[in-house]
């Protein structure tokens, strides 16, 4: 038995190809995903293990957030003065003050910014390298004095920079010029942040506004001495103000950073491989119940000779076994050169790992074998116990009636029960007012109405079939009319080959309509609140020297202008309990810049020095009103009470006031003394004109290139820019899984081809045209293809409503049909159709006319 | 659409081989043949006689690889697949042994199908007269399945007879019918040269079958070796014992049954 299921195996090999392309390119995405994200977080681990220091002593705040930088004002740190209370205990080699900035400013002497690319950040550091630096100088001279830096050798090489080239640096006090005088070589792989080394004065002066301060004192054990005993030495002698933590703490922690964003990066690419697996098994299972279909003499043949049941349909899972072990160890080679290409790719986006140092950890191979293997067995398993059911003589009977198999009853009803509940659910998510728990309704919704969708789809090829193909034969005449009736032949095929374009189309329609409304959101958001005629920001959000809102201030054509600052902080309740949040701070005039809604008094009086302006929300839950007195924890440690001065309406939407306290600068900055801008509003001076104001202040913030100007139409154009990006990956990521939609559509017409050969040469004998012949297989395909695109797109729209109505608590207020999307969805497939059948149609059109009349 | 004296179609020292060099099977053999129009041809002969494959070459399904075949007054072997396609469809009828109805398109639409590829309006009247003839009336609407198996060779030769086609071949068309249905459908091809002044070339092994033509052709060997005017079945009978007689001189032993 195993010997024919061997030659069986063999003798469809051609039409087991496709099926086997599927499992490749299924278990290649899966494989891929984990060994690039493996490789990520093992760079990154080799990276933070050789940049932590043996034990590292680091400021104690609770509100700031260790090594949160991205925030303006004060950075903790650690005075000059620790090291030598630390420096003569017993296990200490050597101690190093270290000064670390991340969100600097590299530019070259034209102002054109220098910096990492792709959100790795440009970090400043002092140059002191202690025994075990992660980096070596490998030309020129460490720098000292102001005027010198050295720059890693990744970032010399990309930009071509020269030693004695003049370059400038932008820290927290502002910008200065300075001279490249060494390069520095990472001994592990840097994976892109671009590093500028200082002398330690210069670092301190200008990258933290004071000498004799650090970021952190690192200190490196001596032979014999473990980092934990050294740790436990160091943090009774620095007390608790300071966090004291040994390499491993220091690189878990950064690890755990990396990790949540890793994790999600790795759920939404294995998600993706998830879509890409179930298309996957629509056409593993759809090729099956085809090949058992075209074998039902075959198969009858080795039932009557006196295979058992169970012979059959093991030979049917032998088969398949085969295929998925084939298949997977050809898409485990495929995922190694996948992830080898992704990880080129993202070398040109600023991420640099090396591809010699690609992870191939075992859950990966585990995981590639069970998605192939288990995936294949367990598609092919319905075709085989329908293959061993089959009486020996139905089966050596000829069978040439079209549309075989049971009644659709129960399917209806079936289907039908699955779409009401899903229906149920996804409405059920649109009016929910628990976010989590409308999440929880949207996510069944879209996976039942799927289910569904798929249940009930052979019965819905007929209608759609008539509807989308209906005019065919009045253009094409009979040849439409044939290319119709085949796709409707066998509906369970059709709408099995169909659901597989349906899911991608599906995810890209309910996509887009997200997308689109998020962008109109925006804009209504934008046209509602903002009124300022500029906006000077940073394009990270990071916050930026003061001394670019006094350029601003400065320049002719402006008048007013508002400066606003963000601190990390929290709001301290009556009982002590603290809510963390941001502390903006902002100078006079805000209400003419943003519209907010108040509920009580004004912005002006909430803003006024000594004031706050809270929200709602807030205020009601814990009592305040107008003169009450409100606690606020600065990030800097300090606390102060004001007095509410306003109170405005809670606005949950993107970019709306929340229960974030705003206060004025002035007393912003008696609690954070160093509280940089990262946003400042500018109103044109009456009688300027806006344009020339704009390109003005342009001219004049050139030496800031972080810093960029815009007004309210480049806000939205930047925000759909955003979005479009965001999309177009993720219609990237969505392309596997419809080239495997296409695979699905070629193997049925391929299959469909052979099992009409007869009828393909009658056509030919009474006079039909290899073109038309053509024309009717590519026809056919177009018409499976538009059957999809329309399941789809209606899938998708709906679950796209509802995710619409549900986030529209949280600011997707509008709603946008993207109809060109959706046009382009409706053409895409007919060409994705004409695709799928070149093969197909080139096959029948060459098949000899007496061949295929005798074919059996 | 009365018999003239111009045959419908002819072949001059037709020669088809199969292989190549020492290899080759020669099929047919420096064979000479006039189809008479309005007459009923039928050709016999053993299996592997050739004559599947002489009426194949006369009906432009197949190349001939020696000599000149004619269709009226078109010589074929210079055509190439598309003006033999269109000759197929244009000029010629088909009735084959098995499977020669579209699954997926009703009675109807299968009957009108070589005029509809053409891109013409099949004459309605002549429509009604064939359907009327071959008694199909109410099993227009029918697709294929529904049919019997006799029902479904009546269909195969109404279509053969929409395009008024200069020839019509039919290629064993009772071989898969019992002998009721397939008197039935032989009588309904008789009745088409007859009344509506047909040209029809039949395929058979069937003695009985081809009593029904003006004339057999007898093959084998791939040479015409006989003809009958005006057979009867024992008339075909009695020949083809001749051959089993003299068996090996001349001709191959004949099959006991179909190609």
């Amino acid at each position: 038995m195993l010997k024919a299921t061997l030659r069986s195996f063999l003798a469809h090999k051609g039409r087991l190809a496709l099926s086997m392309l599927a499992v490749v390119l299924s278990v290649a995405f899966v494989a891929e995903t984990l060994m690039f994200t493996d490789t990520i977080g093992s760079t990154f681990d080799r990276l933070f293990r050789s940049t932590s220091a043996d034990v590292s002593v680091t400021a104690h705040n609770d509100v700031a957030g260790r090594n949160d930088q991205n925030f303006s004002g004060t950075v903790p740190t650690v005075p000059a003065s620790l090291i030598p209370q630390v420096a003569h205990l017993p296990g200490v080699a050597a101690v190093n003050g270290r000064v670390s900035m991340a969100g600097i400013v590299l530019t070259d002497a034209n102002n054109k910014s220098i910096g990492a690319i792709g959100g790795a950040p440009t970090i400043g550091i002092n140059w002191s390298p202690g025994p075990n630096s992660p980096v070596d100088l490998t030309s020129g001279a460490a720098p000292t004095g102001d005027g010198q830096v050295v720059v890693d050798s990744d970032t010399v090489s990309k930009h071509h920079l020269v030693l004695g080239q003049p370059l400038r640096v932008i820290g927290a006090t502002g910008g200065f010029p300075v001279r490249l005088t060494g390069i520095a070589t990472f001994n592990t792989t840097n994976p892109g942040a671009t590093l500028v080394f200082l002398d330690t004065g210069t670092a301190q002066r200008k990258l933290l506004g004071h000498e004799g301060v650090f970021t952190s004192v690192d200190l490196t054990a001596a032979r014999g001495v473990t980092n934990e005993q050294l740790r436990d030495r160091v943090a009774p002698v620095v007390g608790s103000a300071y966090d004291v933590k040994t390499a491993e703490q220091t690189a878990k922690d950064a690890a755990q950073t990396l990790g949540a964003f890793l994790s999600v990066i790795k759920d939404a690419l294995l998600g993706f491989a998830g879509i890409a697996v179930l298309v996957g098994v629509s056409l593993i299972l759809n090729t099956f119940s085809m090949l058992v279909a075209q074998r039902t003499r075959e198969l009858g043949l080795m039932r009557a000779l006196g295979a058992s049941r169970e012979q059959v349909n093991r030979s049917v899972l032998v088969e398949a076994a085969l295929l998925g072990l084939i298949g997977s160890t050809l898409g485990l080679l495929l995922g190694v050169g996948l992830a080898l290409g992704l990880i080129k790719l993202i070398a040109r986006g600023g991420m640099v790992l090396k591809g010699s140092q690609l992870a191939v950890h075992w859950p990966t191979i585990v995981a590639a074998y069970a998605v192939g293997v288990i995936v294949t067995t367990v598609s092919a398993y319905l075709p085989a116990r329908r293959a061993s059911r089959i009486s020996p003589m139905a089966a050596l009977r000829e069978a040439d009636t079209p549309g075989r198999g049971a009644p659709l009853r129960i399917r209806a009803v079936v289907g039908l029960v699955v779409l009401a509940v899903a229906a149920g659910l996804l409405v059920g998510a649109a009016t929910d007012k628990d976010l989590g728990q409308a999440g929880i309704l949207l996510g069944g919704g879209v996976l039942l109405s799927l289910i569904g969708l798929i249940i009930i789809g052979p019965l819905l090829a007929t209608p759609v079939i008539k509807l989308v193909g209906g005019w065919f034969p009045r253009v094409f005449g009979p040849v439409g009319t044939l290319s119709q009736r085949n796709a409707l032949r066998n509906p369970r095929r059709t709408s099995a080959t169909a659901s597989a374009l349906m899911i991608g189309l599906a995810l890209v329609a309910s996509l887009s309509v997200v997308g689109s409304s998020m962008a109109a959101s925006f804009d209504a958001q934008i046209d509602k609140t903002i009124g300022a005629d500029l906006i000077v920001q940073n394009s990270t959000g990071l916050p930026f020297p003061n001394e670019v809102g006094d350029t601003v201030a400065a320049t002719p054509g402006v008048g007013l202008v508002v400066r606003g600052q963000g601190t990390r902080g929290a709001l301290v309740a009556a009982d002590g309990t603290q809510q963390k949040t941001v502390v903006v701070g902002t100078s006079p005039g805000l209400d003419k810049m943003v519209r907010i809604e108040m509920r009580d008094g004004t912005v002006a009086t909430g803003t006024a020095p000594g004031r706050a302006l809270i929200g709602s929300h807030y205020a009601d839950a814990h009592g305040l009103h107008l003169g009450s007195p409100v606690t606020i924890l600065f990030q800097s440690g300090k606390s102060g009470t004001l007095t509410v001065g306003g109170i405005d309406v809670t606005d949950t939407n993107p970019g709306g006031l929340g229960d974030e306290p705003v206060i004025a600068s002035s007393t912003l900055r008696q609690y954070v003394p160093g509280a940089l801008d990262d946003i400042v509003f500018v109103n044109v001076a009456p009688g300027a004109n806006k344009e020339q104001v704009k390109s003005a202040l342009t001219t004049a913030l050139a030496k800031d290139p972080q810093v960029q100007v815009r007004d309210q139409t480049d806000y939205k154009k930047l925000v759909r820019g955003q979005i479009d990006l965001l999309l177009n990956l993720v219609y990237g990521l969505l392309a596997l899984a419809i080239i495997i939609a296409i695979l699905g559509v070629v193997n049925t017409l391929a299959l469909s081809v052979i099992e009409r050969t007869r009828e393909i040469g009658l056509l030919r004998a009474i006079g039909l045209a290899r073109s038309q012949l053509r024309q009717m297989v590519r026809l056919e395909a177009v018409v499976i293809a538009l059957f999809g695109a329309v399941l789809g797109l209606g899938l998708g729209l709906g679950w796209g409503l509802a995710a619409q109505r549900l986030l529209a608590a949280k600011g997707l207020q509008s709603l946008a049909v993207p109809w060109s999307t959706i046009i382009a969805v409706v053409v895409g497939a007919a060409v994705v159709g004409l695709l799928a059948a070149l093969g197909p149609a080139l096959r029948a059109s060459r098949l000899d006319v007496l061949d295929a009349i005798a074919h059996e | 659409m009365a018999a003239s004296g111009e045959p419908a179609a002819r072949a001059v020292g037709l020669c088809k081989a199969y292989g190549s060099g020492d290899t080759a099977v020669l099929a047919l053999d420096r064979v000479d043949v006039e189809i008479d129009a309005g007459r009923f041809t039928a050709i016999m002969g053993p299996s592997g006689s050739g004559k599947s494959t002489l009426m194949h070459c006369l009906a432009g399904l197949d190349k001939p690889t020696g000599g000149e075949v004619y269709v009226g007054d078109t010589e074929l072997s210079r055509l190439g697949d598309k003006a033999l396609t269109r000759l197929r469809r244009d000029r010629i009828g088909f009735v084959f042994q098995a499977f020669n109805l579209l699954p997926t398109l009703t009675a109807e639409e299968n009957i009108t199908l070589p005029g509809d590829i053409a891109g013409r309006r099949t004459d309605a009247d002549w429509l009604r007269q064939v359907v009327e003839t071959l008694n199909l009336g109410d099993r227009l609407r029918h697709r294929p399945h529904e049919l019997s198996g006799g029902q479904q060779q009546r269909v195969a030769v109404a279509r053969a007879l929409a395009a008024r086609p200069q020839l019509i071949f039919a290629d064993e068309p009772t071989g898969n019918l019992d002998s009721r249905s397939g008197a039935e459908v032989l009588g309904f091809l008789r009745r088409s040269v007859d009344e509506l002044g047909q040209t029809v070339v039949m395929v058979t092994h069937d003695p009985n079958a081809a009593s029904f033509a003006d004339l057999v052709l007898f093959l084998a060997d791939g040479r015409i070796v006989d003809r009958l005017e005006g057979p009867t079945a024992d008339a075909v009978l009695e020949r083809m014992r001749r051959f089993d007689v003299r068996g090996g001189s001349q001709v191959a032993q004949p099959a006991p049954d179909a190609d």
